[in-house]
């Protein structure tokens, strides 16, 4: 085998485990048979991408590019499918679904997430980005039973399809106006150009930015987030904040570090006020949600702005910054999104504040999981929130972009005021006797338990993770 | 016969996908909804012809074939959604079909 495709392995695997998985759903429907097979796939896969190490920086055709940098994003995105996949057994069990095929989706829309970050070429952009929607579509309308997930499924079908078609049409143009599709030349081409100023240009690149903030959920392109978070199962909603958000800010990365973006003035103004209006629109609106889904897909929009601050920062640390803070927001929704699809019992999910009302007196483990993840996203020192979002402040300041810094520190002071109002619903009394609670899954909540343990060792002890970050995502 | 102009193209590719635009905003009926998307989606394929022409390259078609396909995927699980809630709602009104609000 070429070495060019040996650099591919980690891709190929999870591929052949959707067929595989496939075939055994064919064969014999067996539930934990499906979940053992999808984590084999997924930890060989994730073996993978520490192994092909040696053979980097590899470009694989025109295509692909193989380098640490995609390599720190494919491990990231293969941790969480993994996290994903073990919450969905938990979460699936209880339901009377066809329950194998979501493994299936499952490793597919990882499997565009990681072309995703190794995508050097618009085709590899749609294609990646496409097998990650089109498979988001099935897994958020997986419990056709429910009419909300069938109405989020639809919603964020239509909005995702609206948001490729002007994709699409950016990149024609911008394929018509330098005749390249590739990142590397494409870039040659922007350097040689006179006048990057012209209507096509413009457009083009106008028609792009919506594309790629419908996929972030920024403001304006938020509006799915709240409707989608709540109507998804839990652990498919966990997997949308994380993986679905990674691969698309690790891709823009890419792609404005390889072709300069920040040589389009307006681009970096129309962001910067992209993320001002983020920041504080999504924290704002959460406050005056009674859904704990709600409130976390606002407080998402909020952390995708926190993050644009660093990239319009730009350079090494930015990408420093935001590859640091994509982990720690990783592990905090999955981890929130994780306890939300544990204490659910089966049919409706318990999502209202009123539901977590004295969760710590019945569950006091789960609480406390919950309670380190939300000072995670708050930012509250010792935890590993507020070592990223330290980090993002300081790639504000280093590029002197103080209106940025002053907004994401204001809106992270509103931001714990909501934090705080759902540990405060978590730890008081009730005055009726609850609900039951379901038995909850052992490994869903060890699981948790390790990503609470993270969030705390990445605040405490943050240098090996950063000493990670600076010699794999550096090498873009 | 006289080559067709790139101008000429990315015209009628934008005049479509404005059509489609325009149709997903106004209409209500998750099937013109479709529709109107599939729309866009054939606009930016056919700006893509019109592109590799300019260059002289397949690349535009080839693009344009693995649009056709994503496209198909995309419609067959809409419509799959869509029959579900016709199942449970008996209407395709998408303004009907929504209960998340907040």
């Amino acid at each position: 085998m070429d070495i060019e495709y040996q650099a591919l392995w980690p891709v190929i695997i999870v591929a052949i485990t959707s067929i595989v998985v496939l075939l055994q759903a064919a064969i014999t429907r067996r539930h934990a048979v499906a979940l053992g097979l999808t984590i084999v796939g997924l930890i060989a896969a994730f073996i993978a991408v520490i192994g092909v190490g040696p053979l980097l920086p590899q470009s694989v055709g025109v295509l692909l590019v193989m380098d640490g940098f995609a390599q720190f994003f494919m491990g990231l995105i293969i941790a969480a499918a993994i996290v994903t996949a073990v919450l969905g057994y938990a979460y699936l069990r209880r339901r009377n679904e066809q329950r194998e095929e979501f493994y299936i989706v499952l490793l597919l829309a990882t499997l565009g997430s990681m072309v995703l970050t190794a995508a050097s070429h618009f085709v590899t952009f749609f294609l990646g980005l496409e097998i990650l929607s089109v498979s988001l579509y099935v897994m958020i309308a997986y419990l056709t039973e429910e009419l909300a997930a069938l109405e989020a499924g639809v919603k964020y079908l239509i909005l995702a399809a609206a948001s490729s078609a002007f994709l699409l049409f950016g990149m024609a143009l911008i394929y018509a106006e330098f005749g390249t599709m590739q990142f590397g030349p494409l870039a040659d081409a922007l350097a040689a150009a006179e006048d990057l100023s012209t209507p096509i240009v413009l457009v083009a690149t106008a028609l792009m930015l919506v594309g790629i903030g419908f996929k972030l959920a920024i403001v304006p392109f938020h509006v799915w987030t709240p409707d989608v978070y709540t109507g998804a199962p839990a652990p498919v909603t966990a997997f949308v904040a994380s993986v679905s958000k990674s691969a698309v800010f690790a891709l823009l990365l890419r792609y404005f570090f390889v072709t300069d973006g920040y040589q389009f003035d307006t681009v970096m103004i129309a962001l910067a006020v992209i993320a001002i209006a983020s920041m504080l629109i999504g924290n704002i609106l959460a406050l005056i949600q009674e859904n704990v889904k709600r409130i976390l897909a606002y407080s998402s929009i909020a952390h995708l702005g926190y993050m644009l601050v660093a990239f319009i920062a730009g350079g090494d640390r930015a990408l420093e910054a935001v590859a640091y803070y994509l982990i720690v927001y990783s592990l905090a929704v999955l981890g929130s999104f994780g306890i939300i699809s544990l204490i659910s019992p089966e049919g409706r999910e318990r999502m209202s504040l009123e539901d977590f009302r004295g969760l710590f007196w019945q569950r006091p483990r789960l609480a406390i999981i919950f309670t380190i993840l939300l000072l995670s996203l708050a930012g509250i020192p010792v935890t590993a929130g507020f070592v990223g979002k330290f980090y993002l402040v300081l790639a504000g300041v280093a590029a002197a972009h103080w209106v940025l810094v002053v907004v994401l520190a204001i809106a992270s002071l509103i931001g714990i005021y909501y934090y705080f109002r759902i540990m405060a619903v978590m730890y008081a009394r009730r005055d009726t006797p609850a609900a039951s609670t379901p038995t909850v899954s052992l490994s869903g909540a060890t699981l948790l338990g390790l990503l609470a343990a993270a969030t705390i060792y990445l605040g405490v002890y943050p240098d090996q993770l950063l000493l990670l970050i600076r010699r794999l995502v550096l090498t873009l | 016969m006289a080559a067709i102009p790139l101008e000429h193209g990315l015209l009628l590719a934008g005049i479509l996908f404005s059509l489609g635009v325009i149709g997903l905003l106004v209409r209500r009926n998750v099937i013109f909804i479709l529709m109107s998307l599939e729309i866009m989606l054939n606009a930016a394929g056919l700006a893509f012809v019109a592109a590799g022409a300019r260059w002289g390259q397949a690349d535009g078609q080839v693009m344009f074939v693995f649009i056709l396909a994503m496209a198909a995927a995309e419609v067959a699980i809409g419509l799959a959604l869509v029959l579900q809630i016709y199942k449970r709602l008996q209407t395709l009104d998408i303004d009907l079909a929504s209960l998340l609000k907040g």
